[in-house]
């Protein structure tokens, strides 16, 4: 089994940081995440938005990846949503309470109206 | 060694059972072997995906703290199923020292950084599979992963 290359390009959209996250969130991921968040910081990003769209695995050590990303977000006062999870990863969220601090969104479009 | 489908006298199937170095990333081989193993049971994606992550976890955690990533210490694996569970067994060569309790994982917590970002992996397979249980002797740890199956009642 091939592990996948984890990338997180972060655009922007109407003052909404968008990090496109790409590949396994494992332990791998933690450079990636922390650049990423880096570039949302220095934007100045009014929220965060995470897309789950082309992530095929996330382990636990990548739980906890998104956890301190959260941490990082919430004392900077920046509201973090998510979209583009699988189903099974959405149960995930649900069992670990991640979706209680992060509002899940079926796709991008309603996460930022949301955000709006 | 694999063995597919070898029968026993008290109807449990033998599906297949081989070790895989303790290195990093090598769980994913183990959640896709089993997979391909329990392919003929029927189950259904959201349980399939379940057992996935669970033999995934099982299996890091084998490797980090029953081996300590030592890649001449194999992680085995077994796969079984008789008509009313499929049960997947994750040795590691972890025995003879004392399990440490596992940290419930309190999300409030951690984002307060009260509690460590990490820790999630053991909370994960109680939540993926019907029963966990963990046996342990002087040399070998191991964590028996159970799904339930309809043709049990």
């Amino acid at each position: 089994m091939q592990t996948t290359r984890f990338e997180a390009p972060v655009r922007f959209r109407d003052g909404i940081a968008i990090m496109d996250l790409r590949g396994d969130i494992d332990a791998g991921a933690e450079d990636g995440l922390d650049t990423a968040y880096g570039s949302v910081e220095s934007r100045g990003a009014r929220a965060l938005l995470l897309n789950f769209g082309s992530v095929g695995y996330i382990n636990s050590t990548g739980i906890a990846l998104v956890v301190g990303l959260l941490a990082r977000a919430r004392r900077d006062h920046r509201p973090v949503q998510a979209f583009g999870l699988s189903d099974h990863y959405r149960e995930i969220f649900q069992i670990t309470r991640l979706s209680d601090f992060m509002a899940i969104f079926p796709d991008e479009n309603a996460a930022v109206s949301a955000s709006a | 060694m694999t063995v597919f489908s070898r029968g026993s006298a008290n109807g449990t199937r033998l599906l297949d059972d081989f070790t895989l170095p303790s290195e990093p990333g090598r769980e994913r081989e183990a959640m896709e072997r089993v997979a391909r193993a329990v392919g003929a049971l029927g189950l259904t994606k959201a349980t399939l995906d379940r057992l996935k992550t669970a033999v995934g976890e099982a299996t890091m955690n084998a490797m980090e703290h029953g081996n300590q990533y030592r890649a001449d210490l194999p992680v085995s694996i077994q796969v079984e199923a008789s008509d009313a569970e499929l049960v997947v067994r994750v040795t590691d060569h972890g025995g003879g020292r004392p399990i440490p309790e596992a940290e419930t994982p309190d999300l409030e917590a951690k984002l307060a950084g009260l509690q460590r970002a990490r820790g999630w992996g053991l909370f994960l397979i109680k939540n993926m599979v019907d029963d966990m249980r963990v046996t342990s002797d002087e040399r070998h740890h191991t964590v028996e992963l159970v799904l339930r199956l309809k043709g049990g009642d």
